[in-house]
């Protein structure tokens, strides 16, 4: 792919453009900074250069990148393929549950053989919880945004409920504290760290990986192709014939199954057992991810890290200044409102050049 | 079970409950329907509810006038509103994550203003129940429905409201028209941005009245985080009324009197995990949605940011 | 080659040797660096609130030119509170109190890393050389609030809104319910979840219905307790608390109350750090280490005999003579 200057003038401006955004919002945010009394000087420090200033820094940045990079991938099948999954808490959750069952079940095989299993296993129970809302769109017309905000909230009940009954570690009970997180994992089943001494596992990797696998499996494959197509119309599709609900179950299958994949790493490479709460947002705070990245697998890749890096910067701050946390939200939510509103300078740039919109339809 | 349920006082107890319960939603879903019909998809009700809580608590708290709090809760939605349209319509945002940061801001802010003006848990005295008279003596109905707070009143009121607005008034065709078709709404004359500020912003107003509720209508405090999540649940009771305020108000009600229950069956001690019990709104909500036989389908240009062609 | 690496050797020998051998400098009185990771708010009227509270105790009485603190909230997840835990190491702060029991094993993963600071968290038993371990005894104040309701209870119908079957409200609830149980055998117990830490509207929609259903006391956990307190101050039915006496907000309503005396705990873990310990210490919260007490609400005619039986409950419990059963004894 050779880019023409004009090409390479869009790129630019295609970044620029929202890191004015970002600078116009922490300039918004300095009015909120100076309401609650705080140096916006001392308190931007560490937001911004906190997340790469040193290796823990950007370890830290990383591993809160890997869920939402998965979870953004996830949302880039659902999405291209007509669903809304909402449901990524949930699929989280169901993913993490499966991984820790099974892996507390397989504890004498070799890391060689559990680790890919029990990523597998992460897999298919987000995927499960994903179909369920799938299914029900195909078959009954049931919108998948309210049956995928409702089983996010059941996914987390009932993992209340096993934590607390069948899969509490039996030390919880012994000592009487009876903290809701199962047994701990066999250190086979444990991630490797990627970088010593901090939390990247990994599951970075394997994030990376997946981002080309579902490029590639979008664009580069039959089937892909058809999810695209359902997506961008159903009744062409139809017309063409193709299995519309179908495709439709398939993407929420997989989208499910790459947020449980989420859950799995989560558990593997850094709770190493399953605690209440696993999902801590990632559900959420991926779809911000995905759509940052233009719903493209390898446009989420730096969305979700400069996300991570927004995520744990704010928490620096927060440290650093000892502010509210409400600030922290504030922040984040005028960053996300100010860079999806930039969006309309690159879009009428690109607009521009396309003319007629069709290159968009191949290649978006 | 069954037989204790049957006794008139039980049942009333729980539809009563429900009704309460269904009071924010009911608020929240049919703001976000409205917006919904004119195409907008506004994801951050649960933080605009939040921000409009806190707002609406501190001026009650402040003055004392319970009607300056619900004035300010409804402004501050219609603010929040605002902040939606001018991202989404205006600057044609994706409108997901427009919500998402929405929301975030208002989680945010509530927390943040929360901390600086008041620092520590403090209460009101809100909005008393208030028999209507006659209707409050009839039997079951009188104590189910006319025994409430005013604000209770008012989010059942504008149920009907909504649908004569939506469906037997030119503007009510115009926002439809928004929704479904932009291009030829425009070419009749319409302003689409027009319908779509004013849809979102009363949107916003209805998520500032959820939020008021909550504070000095339920709670009669402010804690931080009071919605807990309801702002999520009302966007998708939204698509469970499939854009009809009957419908909307089905899936209130249904969703409300089924965590009424739930707890009423917690509290006389039958034995069931109590996370079975919790689950059963969510659960019943999925499968009522998945039997319910109409097929509406959403506003076709729900979602889409409208850009006028340029001739 | 040889030479110059036995050279070497020997010079660093002698230094090693001459660092031995130095005297201890004596210890200036440090001033001890407190980082606090809460989960929720500084203002919940419950569980962080109540630690927060016991640190600025302690802060007020080894002033604030011994003592520093610095505070961070509402990071329940614990990747981001890893993160934070590993910052305020870097930084060098002494003694790093996680406050929830989710920390566990973001802490014994970063803690071999600074053997010099001290980290706390609970609730949990497991310490570690640089790790305290705290956890109250809540089954203990639930057993004597749950003596003060079960006499007290007119209908016989007594409500618990509980948050989530875990940890400590687990403990709280069966400790109340035997309470009840040993003085009013007739007296029935609900006891009830909203399935979340959080949700003050269904707290307190759920202490209506326990009222609707004839509780004339109700008690219960965690921070949406407030709800469950306020919809039970507007119908005047007296309300008995945990963690912290909420009698400062509602004087009317919360009768009775058990509070965690955090202040006790974390003087401890700063004077172990002054003997030297630096961790492993297993620290209970109770009645018989004065961590736990119990704080009437003056208001209250709570009748004598009631007093009587609850003070005589409490010496037992003091002196080991009654020991309150966990679910799991």
């Amino acid at each position: 792919m050779k880019l023409s200057p004009s090409r390479w003038r869009d790129t630019v401006v295609g970044i620029l453009i929202p890191i004015g955004a970002v600078a116009g919002a922490l300039l918004a945010g300095v009015l909120i900074l100076v309401l609650a009394g705080v140096n916006p000087v001392k308190a931007y420090g560490p937001l911004l250069i906190g997340p790469f200033a040193n290796l823990y820094g950007i370890a830290q940045t990383i591993t809160k990148a890997t869920p939402l990079l998965l979870v953004g991938l996830g949302i880039c099948i659902g999405f291209r393929g007509g669903v809304i999954n909402i449901g990524g808490e949930g699929q989280i959750v169901a993913g993490a549950l499966f991984t820790t069952w099974v892996g507390l079940q397989l504890r004498s095989l070799p890391g060689i053989v559990l680790i890919p299993l029990l990523l597998l296993t992460g897999f298919i129970g987000g995927a499960l919880w994903g179909a369920v809302p799938g299914i029900l769109k195909a078959r009954l017309n049931a919108s998948e945004i309210l049956s995928t905000i409702m089983m996010n909230l059941i996914a987390a009940q009932g993992v209340s409920f096993l934590l607390r009954g069948p899969m509490i570690d039996p030390a919880e009970i012994a000592y009487g504290t009876g903290f809701p997180q199962s047994e701990a994992l066999t250190e086979w089943a444990w991630l490797p760290r990627v970088i010593p001494r901090t939390t990247v596992h990994l599951g970075a990797i394997i994030a990376l990986v997946m981002a080309v696998l579902v490029y590639v499996f979008l664009w580069r494959t039959t089937i892909g192709y058809r999810v695209r197509a359902v997506g961008y119309s159903k009744d062409a599709s139809r017309y063409a014939g193709i299995n519309v609900a179908r495709y439709a179950v398939l993407a929420m299958l997989l989208s499910g199954g790459l947020a449980g994949l989420a859950g799995a790493v989560e558990v593997m490479g850094i709770h190493h057992r399953l605690l209440d709460g696993v999902s801590a947002g990632y559900g959420f705070t991926g779809i911000v991810a995905g759509l940052f990245g233009k719903l493209h697998p390898i446009g989420v890749i730096p969305a979700s890290f400069l996300f991570g890096a927004l995520l744990v910067g704010a928490d620096k701050m927060q440290r650093a200044v000892g502010v509210s946390p409400g600030i922290v939200y504030a922040l984040q939510g005028l960053v996300v409102l100010f860079v999806v509103s930039s969006d309309l300078w690159v879009r009428r740039r690109s607009a521009r050049r396309v003319e007629g919109g069709g290159e968009e339809l191949v290649n978006d | 079970m069954i037989n204790e349920l049957l006794k008139e006082g039980a049942l009333i107890l729980i539809l009563a409950s429900g009704v309460r319960l269904a009071t924010p939603y009911l608020f929240a879903a049919l703001g976000e329907m409205i917006g919904q019909r004119s195409g907008v998809l506004n994801l951050g009700v649960d933080g605009t509810m939040m921000l409009s809580a806190f707002t609406a608590f501190y001026v009650t708290f402040a003055s004392g006038s319970l009607a300056l709090g619900v004035l300010v809760g409804v402004l501050t939605g219609g603010l929040m509103g605002l902040i939606m349209a001018v991202v989404s319509v205006t600057m044609r945002a994706e409108q997901g994550i427009s919500g998402i940061g929405l929301h975030l801001f208002g989680l945010g802010m509530s927390n943040l203003l929360f901390r600086l003006s008041l620092g520590a848990i403090s209460t009101v005295e809100g909005f008393r129940p208030l028999s209507v008279p006659i209707l409050s003596d009839l039997p079951v109905i009188g104590a189910v429905f006319f025994r409430h707070n005013v604000l209770v009143y008012l989010a059942f009121v504008l149920v009907p409201v909504a649908w004569v607005v939506l469906f037997r008034t030119p503007l009510g065709l115009k926002i439809r028209a928004v929704g479904e078709n932009p291009q030829a709404a425009d070419t009749l004359g319409v302003s689409v941005t027009g319908i779509r500020y004013l849809c979102v912003i009363i949107g916003g107003m209805m998520s500032g009245l959820a939020g008021t509720y909550l504070s000095i209508g339920l709670n009669n405090m402010y804690v931080d985080n009071i919605t807990n999540g309801m702002g999520w649940i009302a966007v998708a009771l939204v698509y469970f009324g499939r854009w009809h305020p009957w419908g909307v108000l089905a899936g209130s009600l249904l969703f409300s009197v089924v965590n009424a229950l739930q707890i009423w069956v917690q509290v006389r001690g039958i034995a069931i995990p109590y996370e079975f019990a919790v689950m059963m709104p969510y659960v019943l909500t999925i499968v009522a949605l998945a039997f319910a036989v109409r097929r509406a389908q959403q506003p076709a240009a729900l979602s889409k940011p409208y850009e006028r062609a340029e001739a | 080659m040889q030479k110059y690496a036995m050279f070497m050797f020997s010079v660093l020998l002698v230094a090693a040797l001459l660092v031995a051998c130095a005297p201890p400098t004596p210890v200036a009185p440090e001033k001890v660096r407190v980082a606090l990771i809460l989960p929720s708010t500084i203002d919940d009227l419950a569980w962080s609130q109540s630690m927060y509270e016991g640190v600025k105790a302690v802060q007020a009485e080894l002033g604030e030119d011994r003592m520093e603190v610095t505070v961070t909230e509402n990071l329940w997840n614990p990747v981001d509170a890893a993160a934070a835990i590993r910052d305020f190491a870097e930084q060098g702060y002494h003694l790093i109190i996680a406050h929830g029991a989710q920390y566990q094993n973001s802490l014994f993963e970063i803690a071999p890393d600074f053997p010099d600071t001290s980290f706390a968290y609970g609730t949990s038993f497991k310490t570690g050389d640089n790790i305290f371990a705290y956890d109250p005894q809540a089954q203990e104040g639930g057993y004597l609030l749950g003596i003060i309701a079960g006499m007290m209870t007119k209908t016989n119908k007594i409500g618990v809104v509980g948050p989530v079957e875990a940890g400590d409200a687990v403990k709280y609830n069966y400790g109340f319910v035997q309470g009840v149980a040993s003085v009013n055998p007739d007296a029935e117990v609900s006891v009830t979840y909203t399935g979340s830490f959080g949700d003050t509207a269904g707290a307190g929609e759920m202490a209506k219905t326990h009222m609707d259903n004839g509780a004339d006391f109700l008690t219960g956990t965690a921070q949406q307790a407030v709800g469950a307190i306020q919809a039970a101050k507007e119908r005047g039915v007296p309300w008995l608390g945990s963690d912290m006496d909420q009698s400062v907000v509602w004087p009317d309503t919360v009768m009775a109350a058990q509070v965690y005396n955090w202040k006790e705990v974390v003087r401890r873990m700063v004077d172990a750090r002054v003997e030297g310990k630096k961790g492993g210490e297993h620290l209970s919260l109770s009645f018989a280490n004065g961590r736990l007490s119990l704080h009437f609400n003056d208001r209250f005619n709570i009748p004598a005999d009631v007093k009587a039986k609850v003070e005589t409950t409490l010496q037992a419990i003091k002196d080991g003579s009654l020991v309150v059963p966990l679910p799991s004894e």
